[in-house]
């Protein structure tokens, strides 16, 4: 069947839409998760890095980021692209995307794809900012995430999604982004605090304000359905199964912590349900368009499980100050998952789909082999590159502030605002 | 041979995704910003429960039970045929749709925007008892009501076997299925557990989260009903005109009757004057014309106005955040009002031609207040019967200390806001 690709306005439709909501889940979303969760005299500079690194991606991604992820030529083979499409060069309006997930849809705008794939490359350094809040300086956070996005997200998006890449020739499944964004950041999280140091405290820092993290936590929840049944590329069937998964995986995982969390501390806690969410939606993440309905409720009730375990045994016995769980969550949640999507992988999910992907309980056990390849690729390279990174800019401009700077909060001192008014 | 469309998949998975925005956070934030802050957390964390419980109950077996085609009881509930959407696969074509000459969305889908309308509709419930519910009692209320009262009555008016379905009751996107049902169970609840405990008034203590979160939910009611017509065409659009309408003018007599009632304009009274428009246009938003839309909004501001500031404070029950006075008393008017303004001209192009009394059917009022008749009953005797069995063995209410105390504090053992840091 080579029958010459025609656009989709449907699926075009759909996937303009799906990429405003994951626009949606860096501000206001993942920046109301994590403001929330910082005290009152740090909450802009969490608000302010979100939004940043919204703006500072997007300009990065259309100048050259977008072309060394999926650029067809590569510079270096099956791990980077080159400069073909650097500026959009060559892409105009009715250009279709050369990405498409079902042959049998219609195709969507290339430059659409570009802008779907920008929103994910915005999200991923987004989401280290949790490790390292409250006590890094500004400047050194804006020179760490453009190195970042070129050195560690770029080639690992390329091996995975780019059609070249050597993982993605191999086999990986990776549906919405679980190795190339969570696994990704949430090890870069893990690296950042265990470089940058803990937070200097006598007391916990009690969150400032929980209903912007639960207000947060439903929002990405939501901008979640675009990241996640976004990822068919169309609107159809497998758009409809992976909305499910998530929405299942995300609210078993939610139970889950807020059942721990009574039989541990005797009460569920909100802290506990925003959490849980958001670790089943990072787990479901690259399962959500090859698992069923069972998939879904295991894979969410396992990371939920495991999370729990890393956030509050794990981390306090090790003592690395991973500020608002990054690493907890979206490391270890985006681990899980990817592993999982090599086990629970279901072949009837794309049967009407031209595909058949199967995991380790439909018996194919290779596929959980390559997960977990790709997992360690993932691990290694963001764990040796984010510390590199790190070296750098801490020998040229610092990456802490200092002792007094940290006390009285990174508001002032790094913007001169403050978050709210005390009286009129 | 019916056929996917993919146009009306892009726009029902859209529509999926505002409902479930509706009950987090638009609701959350709505109901968070009346409470008092002692009990905002509470109050958010029952509307994101809702939305976890629910979505796990409902593709485990509150789906099937709802839509099956096979029945355990003829015309009031269905069986376990799709218990974890057994047998529905992502290219099975949902049996449900609006009009036949569109093409039809995934089963799964349908079976998704049916869940987030199962989970906002005992959200809603939550405005009645804020303040003073124990946690696990409020948890276990969920799960009974779910399946003893709202599964059966999505089955009896939405399922093609539904007894209240056959005759011909119309209900659009949910006046009788979530806002008559929620709001009855919602003074229910306001009555059998009492008033709160305080000696004066309780000042809202976030308006700015009630007046975004009543625009949020303005927002999100737009995949509510103009998603309820299960495709992108011009009943969506005319659904969307008419709850923008509706919406707009409820806001605005509000207002009015605020300043000449209470001499000013108040953000609280646009916020609850759209939500009680929005209410009332549910039921009617695929049926009416924008002369009704305009109608049912006034009207059911009007109604809603008068029974929250005058009969509720001569009756005394406590409905916190008036749920049964804004969803109940709005859900009940605007599903009468459909059997009075239905215009058969709407339905012209979609294989329908349905008319309320005033277009010469009187048959549909007395459809109409049938349905509501049942909803009303159900809701009544069904949420009495739960909380009566729950208060034996768990007990609704928090005693009087965890209640002054608050139920952040007291349920969850977390603040919403710290003072100094």
């Amino acid at each position: 069947m080579t029958a010459t690709p025609i656009l989709s306005g449907s699926n075009t439709a759909w996937v303009i839409m799906a990429t405003a909501m994951v626009m949606f889940m860096t501000v206001p979303a993942l920046a109301l998760f994590y403001g929330g969760l910082v005290r009152k005299k740090n909450v802009l500079s969490v608000l302010m890095q979100c939004f940043i690194t919204l703006a500072l991606v997007s300009v990065l991604w259309v100048v050259a980021g977008y072309s060394l992820a999926f650029s067809d030529s590569e510079l270096i083979p099956g791990v980077l692209g080159d400069f073909k499409w650097a500026l959009f060069n060559g892409i105009t309006p009715n250009s279709l995307s050369p990405y498409y997930i079902s042959d049998a849809a219609g195709r969507i705008p290339h430059i659409l794809y570009a802008m779907f794939q920008c929103m994910f490359a915005v999200i991923t350094p987004a989401l280290i900012i949790g490790a390292f809040a409250e006590r890094m300086k500004f400047s050194a956070f804006l020179a760490f995430t453009v190195a970042w996005l070129f050195l560690i997200y770029v080639p690992v998006a390329h091996m995975v999604w780019s059609t070249n890449g050597w993982l993605c020739k191999l086999g990986v499944l990776d549906f919405a982004g679980g190795t190339v964004v969570h696994v990704n950041a949430g090890v870069a999280a893990l690296a950042t605090a265990l470089f940058i140091g803990k937070r200097k405290s006598l007391k916990a820092f009690p969150p400032h304000n929980l209903p912007f993290t639960l207000i947060g936590a439903a929002m990405l929840w939501f901008g979640w359905f675009g990241f996640n049944a976004g990822s068919a590329l169309a609107a159809d069937g497998l758009a409809a199964s992976a909305f499910m998964t998530t929405n299942t995986a995300a609210a078993v995982a939610a139970l889950v912590w807020a059942l721990m969390d009574s039989l541990v501390n005797g009460k569920a806690t909100i802290l506990g349900v925003a959490t849980g969410a958001v670790v089943g939606l990072v787990a479901i993440t690259p399962a959500a368009g090859f698992v069923n309905v069972g998939g879904a409720l295991a894979i969410g009730a396992i990371a939920s499980a495991v999370c729990f375990v890393m956030v509050t045994v794990v981390k306090k016995k090790l003592g690395y100050d991973d500020a608002l769980d990054a690493f907890g969550c979206h490391g270890i949640g985006g681990l899980v998952g990817a592993l999982c999507t090599g086990i629970f992988a279901d072949p009837a999910i794309w049967k009407g789909f031209g595909g058949n992907y199967s995991g380790l309980l439909y018996g194919n056990s290779r596929q959980l082999l390559i997960q977990l390849l790709a997992c360690l690729v993932s691990v290694v390279l963001s764990f040796l590159g984010t510390l590199i990174i790190l070296k750098v800019v801490d020998l040229t401009i610092g990456v802490r502030v200092d002792a007094k700077v940290e006390a009285i909060g990174l508001d002032i001192t790094q913007h001169e605002e403050r978050a709210y008014t005390v009286i009129e | 041979m019916p056929a996917l469309s993919p146009g009306n998949t892009a726009w029902v998975l859209v529509a999926t995704a505002l409902v479930m925005f509706m009950t987090m956070p638009a609701l959350g934030m709505f109901y968070g910003g009346l409470v008092r802050k002692k009990n905002v957390l509470n109050t958010l964390m029952q509307c994101f429960i809702t939305l976890a419980l629910v979505s796990a109950l409902w593709v485990a077996f509150g789906y099937s039970l709802a839509f099956s085609d096979g029945e355990l009881i003829p015309g009031v509930l269905g069986d376990f045929k799709w218990a974890f959407l057994s047998g529905i696969s992502p290219d099975s074509l949902s049996p449900y749709y609006v009009s036949d000459s569109a093409g039809r969305i995934p089963h799964l889908l349908f079976a998704m925007f049916q869940c987030m309308f199962a989970v906002i509709t005992p959200a809603l419930i939550i405005g009645a008892f804020a303040e003073r519910m124990k946690f696990s009692a409020f948890l276990a209320f969920t799960v009974a009501w779910l399946f003893i009262v709202y599964v059966p009555l999505a089955h009896m008016v939405w399922s093609t076997n539904g007894w209240l379905n056959k005759l011909g009751v119309m209900d659009f996107a949910g006046g009788i299925v979530v806002h008559v049902n929620a709001g009855i169970a919602a003074l229910v609840t306001a009555l059998f557990i009492g008033r709160r405990r305080a000696l004066k008034a309780f000042p809202p203590h976030n308006l700015p989260f009630t007046l975004i979160g009543s625009a949020m939910l303005w927002f999100g009611w737009f995949g509510f009903n103009a998603g309820s017509s299960l495709a992108a065409d011009g009943l969506a659009a005319s659904a969307l005109v008419t709850t923008n309408t509706a919406a707009a003018v409820a806001a605005i007599v509000w207002a009015i009757t605020d300043s000449i009632v209470n001499g000013k304009a108040t953000i609280l009274g646009v916020a609850t004057g759209a939500v009680a428009g929005l209410a009332a246009i549910t039921p009617a938003a695929g049926f009416v014309n924008v002369g009704g839309a305009f109608f049912i909004g006034a009207a059911s501001s009007l109604i809603c106005f008068f029974m929250v500031s005058f009969v509720k404070a001569r009756l005394g029950y406590d409905d916190a955040l008036d749920a049964f006075g804004c969803h109940g008393v709005g859900g009940l008017f605007g599903s009468l009002c459909t059997g009075l303004f239905a215009d058969p001209a709407i339905w012209r192009a979609y294989g329908g031609g349905h008319a309320g009394l005033f277009f010469g059917n009187p048959r549909q009022f007395l459809v109409q207040a049938l349905a509501c008749a049942v909803s009303i009953a159900l809701a009544f005797g069904g949420t009495l019967a739960i909380l009566k069995v729950i208060d034996l063995f768990i007990g609704v209410r928090v005693d009087s200390k965890a209640e002054a105390m608050g139920l952040d504090i007291t349920q969850h053992e977390e603040r919403a806001y710290t003072v100094i840091e």
